[in-house]
Formats: structure tokens, C-alpha cells, sequence
């Protein structure tokens, strides 16, 4: 793999031309660890997310789409029960079974002064699944994969880590939820007064 | 004779559904590892490899370690990574998150963060998540006209307080994590 490797058999050249050979090789040492870590991804976590992703992907066919649209009518009541269905339970199914970007048609079921306030809820959501579910948003793994390869190079499992990401991703979007319905609410106030 | 004719093409349907569809699921697969995952393995390498050869790594680490090392710094990030007029800017692609968080997890396999701050920094960099998105996202659950105006600053508004407050609560529940 590595182009330029010392060989050591010669004398390394001196002078003006050795400083060149020298950047020439530095230059090059960049790459060379850069495709290192290409390799070491490529080895590490790409052959579990290919099965990974097969799994979940027929899971998603067999079960189907169209069950989690009843839940997103219901989603829609008013009253304090169905908040953490709407901000809890309907975003995390909506991201796992729809994947990001399509998850946030799942606000067509709800009334307008709701909509903000889901999609926040949901488009929050689909970094915190990919600890766990990659497929879910496989072209923006890395703010959790950038992080959990330092973990992984101190020698620490994830499971723990991405368990917790989450957890903590739906209380997050929880509360998102609430405090942008909110929010919504009086600005809709504001505008019809 | 009927009957069994029936049972079995009932049978070699279902086989034959079952096989199709894990078949799709493993070409459709392929076509994001290939569309969506490689290539930004191919840029983060990259990224990896600048950062660690040259010198750039540990002028970042410096910067990177006053803030994302203690949660005073983590709040100021998120702060910043709120800002209703930042916020779009920072979102697209969640590219900036990325390479963020790439960075961060070089430095905590280094030792120059703790690890227990995976967490908080993990909500710490996305505060703005989705925030350049919001008409398109609104669009797609077909919310009137008169919604999205509401809706776009109701959500940026909603990350300022959101953002920090995600910090501070995946700082807690990060107790007891690597330790």
C-alpha cells in the first residue's frame, strides 16, 4: 500500500534535492494515513453495517410502511397523553421505519399548529438512532461514528455509549417537541391577534 | 390433487416473496454504502490522515480542548451552534457535525478529552440539526404556507433554549459512563 517506503539500501539524498525528496514523502505520508483509516473503516465497521443494514431494511418491507400511519392519526388528539406519542414514540418510528429524509411526512396526520413541532421533534431524532440504527440515516453516521472511533481506540466498548445516545436522544426530542409547540402556539397568537 | 397444487403454490409464493424481499433489501444496501457511506468515509479518511500527519491536529486539539474537555465549553458550543442566524448556516448535510465530531473523536482517542464527554458533546455539535431543512421538512407533511412562516422561527427560537438544555442533560446521564 505505501508508495514511497524507505527501502534503505541507498543513501538518502542530501542538500536542496533532499529537502524536496523529504516534502515529497511527508506529502504523501498524509495519504498514506489517510488510507490507512479508510482501510481500517472499511474492514471495521462497513461489513456489520452492510448486514446491519440488509437486516433492518427487509425488516422495514416485511413489516411495512403503512402500519405506523394509523399511529400518526392518533398522534394528532389533543390532550396530555398523546405528547409523548407525538414527540416520543411516532418521531423514533417515523425515523426507524421511514428513514431520514421521509420520516417528516409523518406530519401530514397531525393539524397545522403541530407540524413545526414534530418535524423538530423527528429531524433531532436521526442522529441519536444511528448509535444503534445505522440505517436509519446512513449518510450522516459520523457525528456518532467520528466520536465513537475515539472510544474505540481507548479500547472502550460502545454499547454503552450508543444505548445512552439514544435514551437521551428521546428525551431531548421530548422536550423539543413540547417547548416548539409552544413556542408555535403564542406565535400563532400573536400573528391572528 | 387440487388442494396440494394450492399449498403449494401458496408455499413458493411465500418463499419466493421472502427471498425477493431480502434480496431488495441487500441491493438497496449496497446502493447507500456505495451513494451515501463511501464517499464520506473516502472525505473523513482524509480529514483523519491531514490532522494526524501534520501539525493542524494539535493547533485544533488546543482549541477543541478548552471547550469540549468540561461542560462550560460544551454549553458554549451549543450556544453558539443555536444562534437562529448560525443555525442554517451550520446544518447542511450535518457536514460540519461530521467532521466536529471526527475531530472530537480523534482527540478523545488520544486522551486529550475524557471519554465520558462523548455524550454531551454528542448534543453539544447538533444543536443546529435540521435547522436548514425546516421549510423542505414542513413541506414534506404537507404544512400550509402560513405554518412554515411560523414554523421556522418557532423551531430556531426553540434550539436556543433546546440546544444547551440537551447538553446539560446528556451531561447528567452521562454519569457513571466510562468510569
Amino acid at each position: 500500500m505505501n508508495i514511497f517506503t524507505n527501502a534503505e539500501t541507498v543513501a538518502e539524498p542530501t542538500g536542496v534535492w533532499g529537502a524536496i525528496a523529504g516534502g515529497a514523502e511527508y506529502f504523501i505520508s498524509i495519504f498514506n494515513r489517510g488510507g490507512e483509516v479508510f482501510f481500517s473503516l472499511m474492514g471495521g465497521i462497513l461489513p456489520t453495517l452492510v448486514v446491519l443494514l440488509t437486516a433492518v431494511n427487509a425488516l422495514v418491507r416485511i413489516i411495512g410502511t403503512d402500519k405506523i400511519e394509523n399511529l400518526g392519526r392518533k398522534a394528532a388528539q389533543p390532550g396530555l397523553q398523546w405528547y409523548p406519542v407525538r414527540y416520543m414514540v411516532l418521531p423514533f418510528l417515523a425515523v426507524f421505519f421511514l428513514t431520514n429524509p421521509m420520516a417528516y411526512t409523518m406530519g401530514r396526520f397531525l393539524p397545522e399548529r403541530y407540524k413545526p413541532a414534530f418535524y423538530d421533534s423527528a429531524v433531532s431524532y436521526v442522529h441519536p438512532i444511528t448509535g444503534l440504527f445505522p440505517h436509519a440515516n446512513p449518510g450522516e453516521l459520523f457525528v456518532y461514528l467520528g466520536i465513537a472511533a475515539g472510544i474505540t481506540t481507548l479500547g472502550l466498548g460502545l454499547g454503552d455509549l450508543a444505548l445512552r445516545y439514544l435514551l437521551v436522544g428521546l428525551v431531548v426530542i421530548f422536550i423539543r417537541g413540547i417547548v416548539t409547540e409552544w413556542i408555535t402556539a403564542r406565535m400563532l397568537a400573536r400573528k391572528a391577534a | 390433487m387440487d388442494g396440494l397444487n394450492k399449498v403449494l403454490v401458496t408455499i413458493g409464493r411465500g418463499v419466493g416473496g421472502v427471498v425477493g424481499t431480502l434480496y431488495q433489501a441487500g441491493r438497496d444496501t449496497i446502493d447507500t454504502i456505495i451513494r451515501n457511506i463511501l464517499p464520506f468515509m473516502a472525505f473523513i479518511s482524509f480529514i483523519i490522515g491531514l490532522v494526524l500527519v501534520t501539525g493542524i491536529g494539535d493547533v485544533i486539539a488546543q482549541g477543541i480542548k478548552g471547550l469540549a474537555g468540561n461542560i462550560v465549553g460544551l454549553l458554549i458550543v451549543s450556544v453558539v451552534c443555536a444562534i437562529p442566524v448560525l443555525s442554517p448556516l451550520l446544518g447542511p448535510g450535518a457536514v460540519i457535525a461530521q467532521v466536529v465530531g471526527t475531530l472530537l473523536g480523534v482527540e478523545i482517542g488520544k486522551g486529550t478529552i475524557p471519554p465520558q464527554m462523548a455524550l454531551p458533546a454528542l448534543f453539544a455539535i447538533n444543536p443546529q440539526v435540521g435547522c436548514d431543512f425546516i421549510p423542505v421538512g414542513l413541506a414534506l407533511g404537507e404544512a400550509e404556507p402560513e405554518t412554515v412562516e411560523v414554523g421556522v422561527p418557532a423551531v430556531l427560537f426553540s434550539r436556543l433554549i433546546t440546544g444547551p438544555l440537551s447538553v446539560v442533560i446528556a451531561y447528567v446521564a452521562s454519569f457513571g459512563l466510562y468510569s
